[in-house]
């Protein structure tokens, strides 16, 4: 595994062009055009015309409680929900790496979660969650327990919001740990074993050190997924209880879309992406470096 | 459909004839069909789902009916707030797609300053709502224009169990007290059901309460904001308090922090609850749901403190001509057609909708077979609630959803959740002011 040399050749450079001019206007475009409507007051008040407002947008981002909460429980949300899946993840990758009859079935029937669409994932798990009628309340009901107000309890419905993360996006942890686990030689675990080595110790000694890359790979793709979770809040509690699962692209979106103060929605836009800039960073630097020593 | 009725029917005589017949029928009706469409204007139309449903067969028939103009329909989404989103996406790209637009009365003022929306007075004259009932008249003109037609004059309204009791309460105290004896007697296990979940629902409701206890919300001044909020004062904490004590006492499920429309209507439904507030479309939802309750619903404006009398939230949708449709005259015409005492008298007959003009509230037809009108009538004539008419509307219903969904599904005294739902909009608003003065 050689990480990822900088060739500065000439050919690397001119091939890699195209690329680089696609990123710019998918992604680098609209986060500069943010950046500058985030210096503007553009807002139903200004009748939706930008004029600069000196930073006014900013001032009130660092005063806004409310925006500090939402990063508080947007940061929350993809720690933990992130945090399950990769372990969850990984387990159900090994399982499905084991050889066995009717493994190809297994492999599509774990994906299932994965392809269906959040909004749809929402609404089934909004009726889960249904009080009093639900079925997680019928199964309550049916050992006596009260009724739980799984959307109504501001101390703990972000737990139930991780829950339908986590049992929606493991498959696709899954998935790329899988991809990794068939890309470790076969003889390496074989030649372990013939020294007597255990189960666990492979796991610890060989896969895991092994899966590094991997497992960095899965944990970038989803914090920066789960940093931006928009459609599960949405649908699922619309931010509430009492703001309690308010994510920060939700914020944004009222913002924008209901409020119609583009100049304060571009604001929080682009200080979610510092965020989760400084995040990726540190996810980063964090995975990056001992791979290499473990697996040579 | 002329070409599908003709290839049921069997072929008389010889294949051949009967192929020629066939084609004949096809073509003949789809080429008569096919010129004056290429010439006609067609006006397109973005609704609400339910809406696009409903009005379906009035649509075609108009279509039937007119060879110069034709109407267009677009399906939003269901849910309100989405159908907003998806409108002012649109909107947003500046060149909309859409003539005109079916439109919540909360939307108009954040509509009219983004400058989306044409006056109407000059297309559909200065007395166009003069012939409707006065409720149904509020919230579509101001600023000395005429914004939107309403269709529908939905007010929020009280639904009863006529198998529990025999007249409805018209307070609070005997909402309550009657909720106590029925839940005491093991009838219902609930009470009361409403919507208190974190959405405009919430507002919906708190607003018709604010003014059952002889608050107000918004007092309308001067400024770009157009007024202030009075969310401290005693009524609005009074209402504010009724609510979170019928939850804390078991009157209504804690569930309700968690109801929307449809929610609180299955609760209800399923003969779970004594009472629920809702808007007029839910009496013929429940009589078509066929559940426990079909025949002993009755329905009431909604209760207010004692010596207070609230109208109800004022829900109407409306039409409005959106800036840069091409043939605004065309679409004026079809606004008129649409909101006209013909079409509404339809929705009544097919949909049990709340009309918007005085003289169908009088038609002895109507009158007889829809016994919700009486009370409508009574609902929009008592001065039903208008939400704060201003381009702001969207952040204040917001800030107060936040505090009344928390102080319901929380500790925490309704005094002080109306108190920073007051200070937080008066920033809200001084911000607004500032932004007026630069």
């Amino acid at each position: 595994m050689k990480g990822f040399p900088m060739n500065t050749s000439l050919v690397n450079t001119l091939l890699m062009l195209p690329a680089l001019l696609l990123l710019a206007i998918v992604f680098a475009w609209p986060l500069l055009d943010s950046a500058w409507l985030s210096t503007q007051a553009s807002s139903v008040l200004t009748g939706l015309a930008p004029t600069a407002n000196g930073g006014a947008n900013w001032q009130r981002l660092l005063g806004d409680a409310r925006f500090w909460q939402d990063a508080a429980g947007t940061l929350r949300f993809a720690v933990v929900s992130v945090g399950l899946e990769l372990v969850l993840g990984l387990a159900m990758a090994l399982v499905l790496h084991r050889p066995g009859r009717g493994r190809g079935w297994l492999r599509a029937l774990a994906l299932l979660p994965w392809a269906l669409p959040s909004t749809v994932l929402a609404l089934g798990w909004r009726w889960i969650y249904n009080d009093p009628y639900g079925p997680l309340n019928s199964l309550l009901k049916l050992f006596g327990a009260p009724a739980y107000g799984f959307l109504t309890t501001p101390a703990t419905t972000w737990l139930f919001t991780v829950l339908a993360d986590v049992w929606k996006t493991t498959p696709f942890v899954a998935l790329l740990l899988l991809a990794g686990l068939q890309s470790i030689p076969a003889e390496l675990e074989e030649s372990l074993v013939l020294e007597g080595a255990s189960p666990s110790q492979i796991l610890r000694r060989l896969t895991l050190p092994l899966l590094r890359p991997w497992i960095s790979l899965a944990l970038m793709f989803r914090l920066a997924q789960a940093l931006g979770v928009f459609e599960l809040v949405q649908v699922l509690t619309r931010g509430g209880p009492a703001g309690s699962t308010e994510s920060l692209a939700l914020y944004a979106y009222l913002n924008a879309m209901r409020f119609l103060d583009f100049g304060y929605s571009a604001t929080l836009v682009v200080a979610t992406f510092l965020l989760l800039l400084l995040l990726t960073a540190m996810g980063w630097l964090l995975l990056r470096r001992r791979p290499l020593e473990i697996s040579r | 459909m002329p070409g599908s009725g003709a290839r049921r029917r069997p072929a008389p005589g010889a294949a051949l004839a009967g192929l020629m017949l066939g084609l004949v029928l096809i073509l003949l009706p789809a080429g008569l069909l096919a010129r004056p469409v290429a010439a006609a204007t067609t006006v397109r139309v973005l609704m609400p789902s339910p809406f696009v449903d409903s009005t379906a067969p009035l649509v075609a028939s108009f279509n039937r009916e007119h060879q110069d103009l034709r109407i267009e329909v677009a399906r939003g989404p269901l849910d309100t707030e989405a159908m907003s989103d998806l409108a002012i996406g649109g909107l947003l790209l500046g060149d909309t797609a859409y003539d005109m637009l079916l439109m919540d009365v909360s939307w108009t003022a954040k509509y009219v300053a983004a400058g989306w929306l044409v006056p109407l007075e000059g297309l559909l004259g200065d007395d166009a709502l003069e012939a409707m009932v006065p409720g149904a008249r509020t919230g579509n003109a101001f600023g000395g224009h005429l914004w939107r037609m309403p269709l529908t004059g939905d007010t929020g309204l009280l639904y009863w169990r006529t198998d529990l009791m025999a007249e409805p309460p018209r307070t609070t105290t005997e909402l309550e007290a009657v909720s106590r004896r029925l839940q005491a007697e093991g009838k219902v296990r609930w009470g009361y059901v409403w919507q208190g979940r974190q959405y405009e629902g919430l507002s919906c409701v708190m607003l018709e309460m604010i003014h059952a206890f002889g608050g107000q919300w918004w007092q309308t001044g001067s400024g770009r904001a157009g007024g202030q909020t009075e969310l401290d004062s005693p009524g609005a904490i009074a209402a504010a308090d009724w609510l979170v004590h019928l939850v804390r006492s078991g009157v209504s499920p804690a569930a309700v922090a968690d109801f929307a429309e449809n929610e609180s209507l299955q609760l209800f439904a399923a003969g779970d609850a004594a009472f629920l507030r809702i808007w007029p479309y839910a009496w013929r939802e429940i009589e078509r749901g066929g559940g426990p309750v079909v025949g002993k619903v009755g329905v009431s404006t909604v209760v207010s403190a004692p010596g207070f009398r609230s109208g109800g939230t004022l829900g109407t949708w409306g039409l409005s001509l959106l800036a840069g449709s091409p043939h605004p005259e065309a679409a004026a015409e079809v606004i008129r057609w649409f909101t006209g005492p013909e079409t509404q008298k339809a929705l009544v007959l097919d949909q049990g909708y709340a009309p918007t003009w005085a003289s169908l509230y009088e038609d002895p037809e109507l009158k007889r077979k829809h016994p919700l009108l009486a009370v409508q009538r009574q609902a929009l004539e008592q001065g039903p609630e208008v939400r704060p008419l201003t381009p702001l509307y969207a952040q204040l219903s917001d800030l107060l959803q936040r505090q009344i969904n928390g102080l319901i599904t929380a500790e925490g005294s309704a005094a002080d959740a109306m108190a920073m739902a007051q200070s937080q909009s008066a920033v809200l608003l001084e911000s607004a002011a500032g932004q007026d003065s630069a």
